[in-house]
């Protein structure tokens, strides 16, 4: 055999992994550095370090999660002349920050707000159309009225209010925000932080500055010698005596943006990174490792890897299998490398185990899906099992991401909550009992899609349905220690070890239901098509437990209240009971009735005469 | 025919009950959990989870008809037919060794939920910066207090529980020359100034005189407290003195006298005295900077106690409580600009019990579920192995993996 003929049929036999590789290659682009911004070095400005919701953090998340709540992305395209001679430009989450923080006027005119609700912008005399992004210049003239009906919608139960009612009390909130942040730096009408140096001491200058500690959203000032804590521009601003030379570089960096002079803007930015890392070396190194995990976007990279797996693998069922589906299991593969990159850059960035959040509980359920499903998949190589991963990593980084809307997904923790050993225990055994009732969910729906198909032999069935039943038993295992776990956390904190406190039923009826399946099956209760059947009712219950017990707004867990995500709870939950039918249907019903086909064997129906 | 002991034996250790036991549990956690909603914790739970049967109000009607097992049934009929199963089917060997662990556990953590449930008692310690307390308050329970102040330098405390003065006409308190007569009891209650216009108050004495109390359905919900009230005639060796409102949603100090002792007569949250005392020293609540999130909660105690010759500090804090003769202090609320601290106080003999059922019961699964995986895994081996043999003796093909 010839070299190439070699180092084909060694490819050949090893597709999976280099597929895989060259996937990973394609995704490390992510990680170049953009270059500056007409020549402004707004990555560096991204980088620095801040206070935040009382954790430091580089002002690029504070960028993004900003720009996340109060637009839904995390850029947007801006024509700022209409149709004129400039072209529409992308404007990334830093640049649009620092219009806000220094040049207010312009950032105003930017369409940084997404209005769905008609009945908002009816509020505001527009009318619903394919344009949903509206610049704060186009909502100032409402503002009061906004605030009126948010008051009114703040001032009853979450639950009791209407769509309307969430949808501009939402809307009043990121208003807020968006008027915080132009108050953080220096006053909103945009004069400059020189302009609030300048007038220090004056009547005018200090009502200006108690505007800004009031509103002051994030803390840009590291603590000074004898470690005084973070202070705001304001804090700074106090006084007549000398000007604090970090608020010299500050006002620096304000007349760059402002005057859209990048020499001095990159000066006075190089100046702020020396002062933060020689005085505080190690946050200064930590704002920069989240930086790259922005801008890595790693659970973004995963789900479009997870979805090109996917894609494979229907085409393989089309075509040339033997090639196509180890091509499928090699992109999984990667995702599932991106994935697990991801979830380890977070812990480390916390310093926390996995799961502190709702958020990073939909990141975890789907990396352990995906785990459980190559683990399948390596054990019995048929395809099913990057099936069963693919959805999963796709389905919880897509719940992951409609998470993120609601801010900073790595909030510090509540005192109660504040202990690694039970994060890393009850919570972590309790997502994986998640996971698991998933996966074999997922591997269900299979066995019922391809029994009501008929496309499967007797064997690929039997396969499944052992699958299926592996996965209850690990999944009862880990949600009962979970369970158990949490009670004794529990008992430790509040006393008491069982307090029927909502989330904890939640968990409790996952136990159960995965308990009744496994003896249902050693009873001879249910055969395979039962076992599948409840299989899938796990996905309803485990998703009510997720995620329902958080829409009654109730108890101890009550954390991460969404009243959006009851209607698709709702259609999940109908979907999988549609599933639940489509067990009980003779295969191949729409097709006239064949001869000698048993319902429920799984064998391929004879095709129609 | 088969005899009834013997059909009662099939149904005791049948598999179908255990199934019908763990699904009527499901749905009465559904429906708990979703009442809580509107009755708040303890409210469902005492319907749907303590309870031997769910009584449905019927509209209209005095009546009330079961509609349902209580929890506490389910899990008394689980217990009984984990056990009986387990005498009757399973066999001493290693295969089933796994389950006899896991079950073993299960028959110890229900065993623990009722121990719980009957004799866990939760009271509350409220305390300010510098104070000393030696009693704990039931959050929920009210009790109606006779002070004996005679005496300057102490107080004795003589005290009945409020539920026991429902339905009752006299009560003699124990330990003194009084008794009272009840003219009225309210569990829960609202109390406003009487208006001109309105007719006499059943009060003859004290702030009751001028107080209107509305009768209100009493409350479960976590949030909330009952007002309770009553109007007690005390007598003395058959002597009235007057009529007194009590409740605890009265802040005034009432008193009368006689013969020759003075006492103060009040309705307050039920207590317990502790042979002990505490002193709050220091409470700390830390937030993050910035922000409101609480970062840490503490309380820096001094426990006195002179029966065992101890004096020394605690610190408590989140999930660090202190467990101090058969009673549990944990850091639950605070107050007053941060200068009360608010321990919940927990009394639970079978604190202990799930702890030794929860290693147990994964201790079993690990073991039964690591044979099985044993075994689906050589038997995979196996139909490898056969279908690699089976390749073989076809044409010789490249398997792509």
């Amino acid at each position: 055999m010839t070299t190439i003929g070699k180092a084909l049929a060694w490819t050949r036999a090893h597709l999976a992994w280099v597929v895989c590789a060259f996937a990973l290659l394609v995704a490390a682009t992510a990680l170049r550095t953009p270059g500056p911004v007409r020549g402004f070095d707004v990555v560096g400005f991204g980088k620095l370090p801040v206070l935040e919701g009382g954790r430091v953090k580089p002002a690029d998340s504070i960028a993004r999660n900003a720009l996340l709540m109060i637009r839904g992305q995390q850029t947007f395209a801006y024509d700022p002349d209409g149709d004129g001679p400039e072209r529409p430009r992308t404007i990334g989450a830093d640049e649009w920050l620092l219009d806000v923080l220094f040049r207010p006027p312009v950032a105003d005119r930017q369409p940084a707000f997404v209005i769905n609700d008609p009945d908002v912008l009816g509020l505001m005399g527009m009318q619903q159309s394919s344009n949903r992004y509206f610049s704060f210049q186009q909502i100032g003239p409402y503002i009061e009225e906004i605030q009126k009906q948010a008051m009114a919608a703040e001032a009853k139960d979450a639950k009791q209010r209407t769509r309307f009612e969430s949808a501009v009390l939402n809307l009043f909130q990121r208003v807020l925000l968006y008027h915080r942040l132009r108050n953080t730096v220096q006053y909103f009408d945009g004069q400059g932080l020189v302009m609030e140096v300048g007038l220090r001491g004056t009547p005018a200058g200090e009502a200006r500055r108690a505007e800004m500690a009031q509103y002051a959203y994030f803390r840009p000032l590291l603590p000074a010698q004898g470690d005084a804590g973070w202070r705001t521009i304001a804090e700074a601003l106090r006084g007549t005596g000398p000007v604090d030379p970090v608020l010299a570089h500050w006002a620096r960096l304000s007349l760059g943006w402002t005057l859209q002079d990048p020499k001095n803007f990159n000066g006075a930015l190089s100046a702020l990174q020396v002062d933060a890392s020689s005085l505080r070396p190690d946050l200064a190194r930590h704002a920069e490792d989240e930086w790259l995990f922005n801008l890595a976007q790693p659970f973004y990279l995963g789900m479009v890897v997870y979805v090109l797996a996917l894609l494979v693998l229907f085409a393989s069922w089309l075509w040339r299998p033997e090639i196509l589906r180890p091509v499928a299991f090699g992109f999984l593969l990667a995702g599932f490398v991106v994935h697990t990159a991801g979830l380890t850059s977070r812990i480390f960035l916390q310093g926390r185990p996995p799961v502190t959040n709702l958020y990073s509980s939909a990141v975890f359920v789907g990396w352990v899906g995906v785990l459980v499903a190559v683990i399948l998949e390596r054990l019995y190589r048929k395809g099913f099992g990057t099936l069963v991963a693919g959805a999963a990593g796709f389905a919880t980084l897509l719940i992951a991401h409609h998470l993120s809307l609601d801010g900073d997904t790595m909030e510090m923790m509540r005192a109660v909550l504040d202990s690694n050993f039970w994060l890393a225990t009850h919570v972590v055994a309790i997502t994986v009992g998640y996971g698991g009732t998933y996966v074999a969910g997922l591997i269900a729906i299979v066995w019922i899609a391809m029994r009501l198909f008929g496309t499967a032999d007797a064997d690929s069935m039997k396969t499944l349905s052992r699958m299926a039943y592996g996965v209850v038993c690990f999944s009862v295992l880990f949600s009962f220690l979970g369970t158990v776990l949490g009670g004794i956390w529990a008992d430790q904190s509040w006393g008491r070890f069982w307090g029927w406190d909502p989330k904890e039923n939640g968990a409790l009826l996952i136990v159960l239901w995965n308990a009744v399946i496994l003896h249902a099956r050693w009873g001879g209760f249910a055969r395979d098509r039962g076992i599948m059947a409840m299989a899938v009712f796990g996905n309803v219950i485990t998703s009510l437990s997720w995620f329902g017990v958080n829409m009654l707004g109730i108890g101890l867990h009550s954390y991460g209240f969404m009243d959006e995500a009851v209607w698709a709870l709702l259609l999940f939950s109908l979907t999988q009971v549609a599933v639940i039918v489509a067990a009980y249907v003779r295969p191949r019903f729409w097709a006239a009735r064949p001869t000698g086909d048993e319902p429920g064997s799984g064998r391929r129906a004879s095709s129609p005469a | 025919m088969k005899r009834f002991s013997d059909l009662v034996w099939d149904v005791i250790t049948s598999l179908k009950l255990t199934i019908a036991c763990l699904l009527t549990l499901m749905v009465l956690v559904v429906a708990c959990t979703i009442a809580q909603v509107y009755l708040g914790t303890w409210g469902a739970v005492e319907i749907f989870m303590y309870r031997w049967l769910v009584w449905l109000h019927l509209p209209g009607t005095d009546w009330s008809i079961p509609v349902l097992p209580g929890g506490a049934l389910v899990f008394a009929v689980l217990l009984a037919n984990l056990i009986a199963a387990q005498v009757r089917r399973l066999e001493w060997s290693w295969k089933k060794s796994g389950i006899w662990i896991a079950h073993l556990g299960l028959v110890l953590l229900i065993t623990g939920g009722f121990v719980t449930s009957r004799a866990q008692r939760e009271t509350q310690l409220a305390i300010e910066e510098g104070q000393t307390v030696n009693f704990v308050e039931s959050p929920r329970e009210m009790e109606l207090a006779l002070i004996d102040r005679t005496d300057p330098a102490y107080d004795d405390v003589y005290s009945i529980p409020a539920l026991s003065l429902a339905g009752r006409d006299a009560v003699a308190i124990p330990g003194t020359p009084v008794v009272l007569r009840v003219r009225g009891y309210f569990r829960n209650c609202d109390l406003s100034p009487r208006q001109e216009g309105e007719g006499p108050s059943l009060a003859t004495q004290g702030v009751g005189v001028t107080t209107t109390v509305v009768p209100q359905p009493p409350v479960s919900r976590d949030e909330e407290i009952n007002r309770s009230a009553a109007f007690v005639e005390p007598l003395v060796a058959g002597q009235s003195m007057g009529t007194w409102l009590v409740s605890n949603g009265l802040g005034k100090d009432q008193a009368f006298s006689a013969g020759g002792r003075t006492y103060s007569i009040l309705m307050r949250n039920l207590r317990e005295y502790l042979p002990y005392a505490v002193t709050l020293k220091r409470f700390r609540h830390d937030v993050y900077q910035g922000t409101d999130i609480p970062l840490n909660f503490s309380s820096l105690v001094r426990i006195d106690n002179p029966s065992r010759g101890e004096s020394r500090d605690v610190l408590i804090y989140m999930n660090q409580p202190l467990r101090y003769e058969g009673k549990t202090f944990y850091q639950a609320s605070f107050g007053k600009n941060d200068t009360l601290s608010v321990l919940q106080v927990v009394q639970n003999p079978g604190w202990l019990m799930p702890y030794i059922a929860c290693v147990l019961v994964v201790l079993g699964l690990l073991v039964q579920f690591g044979i099985s995986f044993r075994r689906a895994m050589l038997a995979q081996v196996a139909r490898d192995s056969a279908a690699e043999e089976a390749a073989k003796a076809a044409a010789p093909r490249k398997v792509w993996r």
